[in-house]
C-alpha cells in the first residue's frame, strides 16, 4: 500500500484491547487504508473483542462478512466491521474490522448476538450462506434462504453449486414467533402479491387495536447477486449490478462498491470525479426524500400533499436526467472515477432547478407541518428508543430521528463531503415525525452541497485508467444513502473477478429494530411506521393479524390496512 | 388548507399530455442503442463489456457465421457498448419508446462471415475484423509489401498457432514468406 505509517489511525483501539485482554488477544494487525484496520483474533475471543469495541469504545456494527477462504488459507473467515465513531476529532474515527478464521473441519463460532444484538441478522445469514454455526445465537431460524432450500447446501461456499443452480421447490414452512397471552391477535402482512414491487411477510400480534409484538420474514426475492458477481462479472460490470441492489438509491451502492475496490487496490480517484459523485449522491437523496415525505403525507390521508411532493420531486428527476442521461442516477460509475463530465450548461440548469426546488420545498413543508392531522398522526408514533437504537445499530434518518447524529458523510468522509460545508441533521423525538423532519432538513443540506460542489468543482480528469488489480486484497467502501449507510466489502480474485463481494444495504440494519418500534402502537399506524423507515418501500403488502385473546388468525390485504391507516375508519379486523 | 388550494391554483396542470404530445428528453439521454451493421466488425467488445448480457455473440462454425445479437428486453441503457466499440458501430439514441407486442420485435441481429484458418481449414475469425486489423496496421505505417505476409500469419487460427508454435506456423507458410519473416 502506498500510505505511510504516520497516516495510520486508531492505534488506541488495538492498544485498549491489549490492555484489557492481554497482548496475545490480537494475532495480527493490518491496515487496508489509513482508516481501515483489520485485527485478527481467535474465534473464542470474538464475542469479547466485538463487545468491547462496540460498547466500550463507541463502535457500531456496520457489516459482517463470511468468506470461504479455504483455497487461500484452508479456513473460513468472518469479518465483523465496526464503525468507530464519536471521537472529539473526527479525524480519529475509523473502521475496525475484527477478523477470525474458522477451520474447515469445525465450522462453528461463538455467537456475538447475545452480547451485541445488532449481529443477529448477519450471523443468521452467514449460517445460511456458509454453514458456519453461531453457537448460542438466540434466533437460529433461517434468514436469507427459503425454507424449502436443501439442507447442507450453502450457496456461497466456493464448491457448493453453480450460480445458475435452482433447487426444486417444496412447500414452505417457517416458524414465526408465537406470542401467547390473553387477547392477542396475529396479523399476517405479506408475503407475496403480484402487483407489489417487493415482498415481505409481517406478522403483527395485536391486543385489540394495539400491537404487542411483531415478527417478519423477508428475503423472498433474494437475487443471489453476490454469487453472480463472483462467477460471471468483471470488476467494472459489477458497478452496474450494484446499482440494481435498490431501485431508488442505486447510485450509492455503485459508489460504495467502487470505493471498496479502489481502497483495496490503492487506486486514487481524481478530485473532479469525487465532486461529481458527491453531486449525484445528493441528487439521489433529493428524489428519495421527496418521495418519502410524499408517502408520509399519503399515509396520514393527506393525498393532495402527496401529489404536490411528487410534482416537485419531478424536478429532482429532471436533474438526474440532465446529469446522467437517465431519470435515475444510473450508469455513471466505473472503478477509478465517473464516465460523464458535467458541462457548464448543465451546471447552470441544475443551479436553476435548485433555486426553484428550495422555494417549492419551503411552501410544501409549511403546508404539511400546518396540517393538524399530520402532526397528530406522527408525533410519538413508532418510537425507536435510544437504548434499542444503541443495541441494534440502525442507520440513516431512522437513527438520526432518535438523537444520534450518526452520518457516514461526517463520520467517515468520502467523495467530496469533507470539502464543502454542511451539517448533520438530527432530532430527539425518536418518532415518525422526527424522522420525517430529519429528511426535510437533509433536503436543504443537499441543496447546499450540490450548489457548493457545482461552484467549486476543480477541473481535471474524471477517470483514471491503467491500474492493475492486486489479487486477494480486501477493503470496504461506505456511503450514506438516503436510508442510511451502505457498506460494501470486496476481496479481489486472481482471475479479473471478485473473490467475494458483500453488499449491505441500509435497510438491512434497520429491520431488526422495527419489532421494537411497532410495540405499543395502534395497528392503523403500522404502515406509517414501516414507511418512516423508508425501507425500499412496499415490503409490506399483506398482514397477518393474530388475536391473542380470541386465538384467531386473519390475513388482511395491504390495501385494506393502508386504507385503514389513512382513513382510520372501517377497521379491517372488525369486518 | 387554503394555502394548498392557492398553491394548486397557482401551479395549474402539472402533467403533460404524453403520449398525445411528444415528450422532450434532455440532450445526452441514454435510450435505445442503435446499431450500424456497416460499421461493425464483429469483434465482440460490446458483448464482453455488456453488464446485463443483453448483447451476445454466437459462433456457428459449421456454417462459418458469427452472429451478433442485442435483446432490448435485457438492456439497461448504460452505454458501455458505445464506450468500448472501436468503430462507432453502436450508439445510444434518445428513443425510449421500446414497448413491443411480440418478444421477437425486441431483438436486433446481424450475421458475419467467418474466414477459414489457413492451416486446418476451420472457420475462426470474422472476415471484417481481419480486414479492419490489416487496414489498421497499414494506417500505423506497416509497409505495403509486408501486408500479405501479415495476412497469412493472421489467417492461422489460435489452435493451430498453439499446436505448432509460432515458428512452425511461419515455417509451414510458403517459402518466400518464411524468409521475409526471418529477415524482419
Amino acid at each position: 500500500m502506498s500510505f505511510s505509517s504516520q497516516m495510520k489511525r486508531g492505534k488506541k483501539y488495538p492498544d485498549a484491547l491489549k490492555d484489557k485482554f492481554g497482548t496475545a488477544v490480537i494475532l495480527e494487525e493490518t491496515y487496508q487504508t489509513p482508516e481501515q484496520l483489520t485485527i485478527t483474533v481467535d474465534r473464542n475471543n470474538l464475542p469479547d473483542v466485538v463487545t468491547e469495541l462496540y460498547y466500550g469504545h463507541n463502535g457500531w456494527l456496520s457489516n459482517m462478512i463470511g468468506n470461504d477462504e479455504r483455497s487461500i488459507n484452508g479456513c473460513y473467515a468472518l469479518y465483523y466491521i465496526l464503525s468507530m465513531e464519536g471521537n472529539q476529532n473526527p479525524q480519529d474515527n475509523m473502521w475496525v474490522t475484527v477478523k477470525t478464521l474458522i477451520p474447515e473441519n469445525d465450522p462453528q463460532f461463538p455467537s456475538v448476538t447475545p452480547r451485541v444484538p445488532a449481529a443477529v441478522w448477519y450471523e443468521r445469514e452467514v449460517r445460511d450462506m456458509f454453514g458456519l454455526e453461531p453457537e448460542g445465537i438466540p434466533d437460529a431460524r433461517r434468514l436469507v434462504l427459503p425454507d424449502d432450500w436443501p439442507d447442507n447446501l450453502y450457496p456461497l461456499r466456493k464448491d457448493a453449486m453453480d450460480y445458475r443452480y435452482r433447487p426444486e421447490s417444496v412447500e414452505e414452512k417457517y416458524d414465526f414467533i408465537e406470542v401467547e397471552g390473553e387477547g392477542i391477535v396475529e396479523v399476517p402482512l405479506g408475503p407475496l402479491h403480484i402487483t407489489s414491487d417487493e415482498p415481505g411477510h409481517f406478522r403483527l400480534f395485536v391486543d385489540g387495536e394495539y400491537i404487542v409484538d411483531a415478527d417478519y420474514r423477508l428475503f423472498y426475492i433474494h437475487r443471489g447477486m453476490e454469487k453472480t458477481a463472483e462467477n460471471r462479472m468483471d470488476y467494472d460490470q459489477v458497478n452496474f449490478l450494484a446499482e440494481r441492489v435498490c431501485g431508488i438509491c442505486g447510485y450509492t451502492h455503485s459508489v460504495a462498491y467502487s470505493a471498496a475496490v479502489e481502497s483495496a487496490n490503492g487506486i486514487e480517484v481524481p478530485l473532479r470525479a469525487q465532486y461529481i459523485r458527491t453531486i449525484l449522491l445528493e441528487v439521489e437523496r433529493l428524489h428519495s426524500h421527496f418521495l418519502n415525505l410524499g408517502l408520509a403525507a399519503h399515509l396520514v390521508g393527506f393525498d393532495s400533499g402527496f401529489m404536490h411532493f411528487f410534482r416537485v420531486r419531478e424536478k429532482a428527476m429532471k436533474m438526474a436526467e440532465i446529469l446522467t442521461g437517465g431519470r435515475k442516477t444510473y450508469g455513471m460509475n466505473l472503478v477509478g472515477g465517473v464516465r460523464r463530465d458535467i458541462l457548464k450548461e448543465e451546471r447552470d440548469q441544475i443551479l436553476r432547478l435548485i433555486t426553484e426546488l428550495r422555494k417549492e420545498l419551503d411552501e410544501l413543508l409549511d403546508i404539511l407541518i400546518n396540517t393538524p392531522n399530520f402532526l397528530m398522526r406522527t408525533r410519538g408514533v413508532g418510537k425507536l428508543e435510544r437504548d434499542v437504537a444503541r443495541d441494534f445499530s440502525p442507520v440513516g434518518p431512522n437513527m438520526r430521528g432518535s438523537g444520534y447524529a450518526r452520518d457516514n458523510r461526517a463520520d467517515h468522509p468520502f467523495a467530496a463531503y469533507d470539502r464543502v460545508p454542511w451539517e448533520v441533521v438530527s432530532k430527539d423525538g425518536c418518532d415518525v415525525l422526527s424522522r420525517e423532519l430529519v429528511r426535510a432538513g437533509e433536503l436543504y443540506q443537499a441543496f447546499n452541497i450540490i450548489e457548493r460542489c457545482l461552484q467549486e468543482m476543480p477541473p481535471g480528469p474524471i477517470l483514471v485508467e491503467g491500474f492493475s488489480y492486486k489479487p486477494y486484497t480486501y477493503a470496504l467502501g461506505a456511503t450514506e444513502a438516503p436510508r442510511g449507510e451502505n457498506v460494501h466489502w470486496v476481496m479481489t480474485g486472481d482471475n479479473q473477478k471478485l473473490y467475494r463481494w458483500r453488499a449491505r444495504a441500509a435497510t438491512y440494519n434497520n429491520w431488526p429494530s422495527l419489532r421494537y418500534m411497532f410495540r405499543g402502537n395502534a395497528i392503523s399506524d403500522a404502515p406509517l411506521i414501516v414507511a418512516s423507515l423508508d425501507p425500499c418501500y412496499s415490503c409490506t403488502e399483506r398482514v397477518t393479524v393474530v388475536d391473542v385473546r380470541k386465538k384467531n388468525v386473519k390475513t388482511v390485504s395491504y390495501n385494506e390496512l393502508e386504507n385503514y391507516c389513512r382513513e382510520r375508519k372501517y377497521s379491517p379486523l372488525k369486518l | 388548507m387554503f394555502k394548498l388550494l392557492k398553491k394548486a391554483l397557482q401551479v395549474g396542470e402539472a402533467t403533460v399530455e404524453y403520449p398525445f404530445k411528444p415528450l422532450e428528453v434532455a440532450p445526452g439521454f441514454r435510450g435505445k442503442p442503435i446499431y450500424n451493421f456497416q460499421q461493425c466488425i464483429a469483434c465482440g467488445a460490446c458483448a464482453i463489456a455488456c453488464p446485463a448480457n443483453a448483447i451476445t455473440m454466437d459462433y456457428n462454425l459449421e456454417k462459418g457465421i458469427k452472429s451478433w445479437k442485442v435483446f432490448y428486453g435485457r438492456c439497461i441503457f448504460c452505454g458501455r457498448c458505445e464506450e468500448v466499440c472501436p468503430t462507432g458501430a453502436i450508439t445510444l439514441s434518445p428513443d425510449f419508446e421500446l414497448a413491443a407486442t411480440a418478444k421477437e420485435d425486441l431483438y436486433c441481429k446481424a450475421d458475419f462471415r467467418l474466414t477459414r484458418c489457413h492451416l486446418c481449414g476451420e472457420y475462426f475469425v470474422p472476415a471484417k475484423e481481419l480486414e479492419y486489423i490489416l487496414a489498421a496496421l497499414e494506417q500505423a505505417g506497416q509497409p505495403g509489401s509486408a501486408s500479405h505476409i501479415t495476412r497469412q500469419v493472421m489467417e492461422v487460427c489460435p489452435q493451430c498457432k498453439r499446436r505448432q508454435g509460432i515458428k512452425t506456423a511461419v515455417k509451414s507458410l510458403p517459402r518466400a514468406v518464411g524468409q521475409q519473416q526471418g529477415r524482419g
